[in-house]
């Protein structure tokens, strides 16, 4: 089974086959994300490769290829401009993949394939780094090993068990030395180069605040962050996570003010209490400058700062995962108002409907203090309204439309027409967007808050309180304050459902599983895809290493170790097999010293075995037999096993 | 078997091979080396690019599959080595040539070791050729040289090498074996009268020959270096044996191939005539003896007083 190999001018059928399905997996996973022209682009390319295995004149010449290349270079470069951002760089290297393989035709070629599939295969990350897309990944990096192993083999199919096992212990072995390297290699905080693309849409909360714009996030079952108590939980209803505060409305939307200076100047920390709740957060990125803490936050976390009205405000947008370790206090009030904010808090915007004035008007009327006010606009909600995602629409006066005509909604329609209301009855207030509630896993022990959680309440000034929540939604639909709402439920019939009670049977089964799949995601972020800077230095302070020096020190010290065990695994390797025949005649030889004396060094084994025999005459046939089987077995072709086993049996008789 | 520091760290150890000591050598890890191809400083600047991706994007999957991939280059020396560690090599005798004449040296490749090897070239000077090996297979494989000097010819070294089995690294084993190929004298005939005409009683030899109507003195036992033109075939179809023709004229028929009759010649001009003479006279089945100013090798016949003819004049100097 010699055969000579071929000199490789062309490349084997079954390699390229290979190749053109691991580009086409390559490809795949941006199809969610990419413009569709470079997709297609790809593919084309891939499919006239394929076209080539059974037309083979279909393959184009060099001189059609570089006009092509040209072509294709200049798209990417008309579509995205001179920056070289994950969007461009990921179209370029699709469409150079396609155009090498395209191009393709010696082994050396086919190696500079592979080498771009592997920078390819890492760019779908920098869109989304789920743990099914790194599985998926990890499947394509071991068959992109396996064609690299057929490449420089010239191995002529795919079918070589051999080979396929050794891509696999390759990429076994290959584990150890990457994970030192993931833990150790010192990361750097911030980027080298500007990136441009941060307009990716990414759900979750934005900027500004529409009656009818956080219906969109209740039908998605996404993680917006991650949260892990040390010590009880608060109960559901006290879950709400404070986002943006938002001051200013036109009568339509509430649009966000980013905090000024003076803003971060007057804010005032909340002194540590015995009751406060003591949690970490996982962010997930979401491109904004806020973090949602538990309200209240007490002091701001690394990273952040503390705003006066208490929103935690990054120093850059969060784009990628972070941690951050908070104390909050649920039963604190910011006690604080300047005149400023008062104003603030109490501006109505021009075109505010009569209607709307004459009504807060009339509660103000009838009541003694801002309490009763308050609660008379709550029994008013409660008496009128219902909640439904699936409001009809509003028109250029939504707040005025949605309280006397349409009256259905949910969180954002009731709070932005419930804060104007305040505002119109000269109570300050102000909305404040974030999360309310979460699911809590019992398998991983932590809350898993969802974008279908987003909510917005209001917060009111009252003299003898300060900033007080009011939640106008709990007054209309109290379930959806004490429970979670039930994503798939409302996909299916378009209503508002609550995760009410504890599923049974198989549903509970469900529930379980679903519950581990999140805690697998859960450690994922918090462990994997969160080691950045800050965590690694956390992680790597526990074992005393603290800087950069010592992480390159214990790089180098365990890449070596790792090094050091490959080499004696090859220097065991290295040592010859012991000749087992030998040392089954020197045992014997040894025996018969003792009975018979020592052979002497001149003497060959056949010269011994007569010099015995004269001596000991009872062995005679015995020791023949032992020094035929000796001679067939070292010389001849006897079996080595017969003799050893011979030898074992032997006892010299006198 | 140990190497004194200077041998171990001349750099001849690692392109040219250790001095030959033994007939055939074992690979092992004196013996290979490992270092990155061209292939490889290529997956390094890739893997130096997705690293700066990763860093930039502060993406945690592109840093595991970038280490991945560096890691995997580095887990394939392991392999780069296990392919060559473990083989036999030895260099098989190779018949003496004439000079300017191509020939090949044989080059024994055993598998001891119970694993399939992949890919492995060799290489001895420009000429090189592939082979896979299967778990104890033996391979001989020819690799051509045309030595243009005649005299001892030493193979250079035999390089073994790999880039099994990502093609990022190179394992090679640069080996010398002590196994000189005898190179003749390139056979010229520079159109000089024959000696064989010059003496007397080998005019009569040359004569009888031609007419052959010299005498018939018996039959003698076939010994090996006689020449075959003599054998008795008569005999041989009757199955008595083989034997050898005598002739009266032979025993007489002795001619000298001498330095002297080409004496205006340069010496290796010289040394090719008496060869081409040496080549002719065998063919002729004719009794011939060489006389060079320091050699003198006495009149007799067959292949193996041929090639003492012969490996006389390649040697001589």
């Amino acid at each position: 089974m010699n055969k000579p190999i071929p000199p490789s001018i062309t490349i084997q059928p079954a390699l390229l086959k290979l190749l053109l399905v691991i580009a086409t997996l390559l490809v795949l996973p941006h199809s969610q994300h990419l413009n569709p022209t470079f997709i297609i682009a790809g593919f084309a390319l891939l499919a006239w490769r394929a076209l080539t295995l059974w037309f083979p004149k279909t393959l184009p010449h060099k001189l059609l290829l570089l006009p092509l290349s040209i072509g294709l270079a200049l798209l990417v470069l008309k579509t995205f401009g001179m920056s070289l951002g994950r969007d461009a760089s990921s179209s370029l290297l699709i469409i150079l993949m396609g155009l090498k393989l395209l191009e393709s035709r010696t082994a050396r070629d086919v190696q500079a394939v592979i080498y771009m599939c592997f920078f390819v295969l890492i760019t779908p990350f920098l869109f989304d780094q789920r743990i099914e897309l790194a599985l998926y990944a990890l499947i394509i990096f071991f068959l992109l090993l396996f064609a690299l192993i057929l490449n420089n083999t010239r191995g002529l199919t795919l079918k070589t068990p051999p080979l396929l096992r050794l891509s696999g212990l390759v990429l076994l072995q290959a584990i150890p030395l990457m994970l030192v390297f993931f833990l150790l290699f010192p990361r750097m905080i911030g980027p080298l180069w500007a990136m441009p693309d941060n307009n990716t849409a990414i759900s979750g909360l934005t900027d500004t605040i529409n009656p009818g714009q956080v219906s969109n996030l209740a039908l998605s079952d996404e993680t917006a962050f991650r949260v892990r108590f040390k010590g009880t939980p608060p109960e559901q209803k006290d879950l709400y996570w404070r986002g943006p505060v938002f001051w200013e409305t036109d009568g339509q939307a509430w649009t966000l003010t980013p905090p000024r200076k003076s803003a971060f100047e007057r804010a005032k920390a909340i002194p540590n209490n015995a009751n406060d709740y003591q949690y970490t957060l996982m962010m997930e990125p979401h491109n904004q400058f806020w973090v949602y803490a538990l309200d209240l936050p007490n002091k701001a976390p690394n990273r952040t700062r503390l705003s006066h009205d208490h929103q935690l405000i990054l120093d850059n947008k969060l784009s990628r995962n972070l941690s951050f370790d908070i104390r909050s206090s649920t039963h604190a009030k910011i006690t604080q108002l300047s005149s400023d904010d008062r104003s603030r808090a109490l501006l109505l915007p021009n075109n505010t409907d009569k209607r709307v004035i004459s009504l807060a008007q009339t509660w103000v009327s009838s009541s003694t203090n801002h309490q009763q006010v308050i609660n008379k606009a709550l029994r008013f909600y409660n008496d009128e309204f219902y909640y439904t995602l699936k409001p009809p629409s509003l028109g250029t006066n939504p707040v005025a439309e949605f309280l006397f005509d349409t009256k259905r909604g949910f969180c954002g329609h009731f709070s932005t027409s419930f804060a104007t209301l305040m505002r119109a009855a000269n109570i300050p207030a102000r909305l404040v967007g974030g999360y309310q509630g979460g699911v809590y896993n019992k398998v991983g022990d932590f809350y898993d808050v969802r974008q279908a959680d987003a909510h917005v309440w209001v917060e009111v000034w009252l003299d003898n309180s300060g900033w007080t929540r009011i939640d106008p939604t709990a007054a209309i639909a109290p379930n959806r304050i004490e429970h979670s709402i039930d994503v798939s439920q409302n996909r299916q019939n378009g209503d508002v459902n609550f995760l009410l009670t504890p599923p049974e049977g198989l549903g509970k089964w469900v529930q379980q599983l679903n519950w581990i799949l999140h805690s697998v995601d859960y450690h994922w972020q918090n462990a994997v895809l969160a080691y950045g800077p800050e965590k690694q230095l956390d992680f790597l302070s526990t074992f005393g290493i603290i800087d950069w020096g010592d992480m390159v020190i214990w790089l180098s010290i365990f890449s070596g170790v790792i090094l050091f065990i490959t080499l004696s695994v090859l220097f065991l390797l290295h040592a010859t097999p012991k000749d087992t025949v030998q040392t089954a005649y020197l045992k014997l030889c040894k025996q018969l010293a003792k009975k018979a004396g020592a052979r002497n060094h001149h003497e060959t084994s056949s010269d011994y075995f007569k010099r015995i025999n004269t001596t000991h005459l009872h062995s005679t046939t015995e020791l023949n037999h032992l020094k035929r089987l000796y001679l067939t077995a070292r010389y001849g072709k006897g079996q080595s096993q017969t003799f050893i086993n011979a030898v074992r049996r032997f006892k010299l008789k006198n | 078997m140990s190497l004194s520091i200077s041998q171990r760290l001349s750099i001849k150890r690692f392109t040219r091979g250790e001095p030959p000591k033994h007939s055939s050598i074992r690979l092992n890890h004196r013996r290979i080396f490992i270092l990155p191809s061209k292939g490889g400083l290529a997956l390094g600047s890739v893997v130096l690019l997705m690293l700066i991706a990763s860093i930039n994007y502060n993406n945690s999957m592109g840093f595991i599959f970038t280490f991945l991939l560096a890691a995997a280059a580095q887990a394939s020396t392991f392999y780069s080595y296990k392919n060559l560690s473990g083989l036999v090599i030895s260099m098989s005798k190779t018949p003496p040539l004439f000079s300017g004449a191509s020939g090949h040296i044989n080059v024994l490749i055993k598998e001891t070791s119970q694993r399939q090897r992949w890919a492995i070239s060799i290489k001895h000077q420009k000429n090189s050729d592939d082979f896979n090996l299967q778990a104890s297979q033996n391979q001989v494989v020819s690799l051509p040289i045309t030595p243009t000097k005649r005299g001892w010819y030493t193979p250079d070294t035999v390089t073994l090498y790999s880039q099994f089995p990502l093609g990022v690294f190179r394992a090679w084993s640069p080996l010398k074996f002590n196994a000189p190929i005898l190179v003749y004298p390139t056979p010229v005939d520079t159109g000089l009268s024959t000696p064989l005409k010059n003496s007397k009683e080998s005019n009569a030899a040359i004569a009888s020959l031609d007419s052959g109507t010299d005498d018939f003195a018996g039959l003698k036992p076939y010994q090996t270096g006689h020449s075959y033109r003599h054998i008795n075939w008569k005999a041989f179809a009757a199955e008595k044996g083989l034997y050898t023709n005598e002739f009266s004229a032979d025993q007489s028929a002795t001619i000298w191939l001498d330095w002297a009759a080409c004496a205006h010649l340069s010496l290796e001009a010289k040394l090719s005539q008496l060869c081409f003479w040496v080549l002719a006279a065998e063919k002729n089945g004719l009794i011939y003896g060489l006389r060079l100013a320091t050699v003198t090798i006495e009149p007799s016949t067959g292949l193996n007083h041929q090639h003492c003819c012969l490996k006389a004049l390649a040697v001589y100097e």
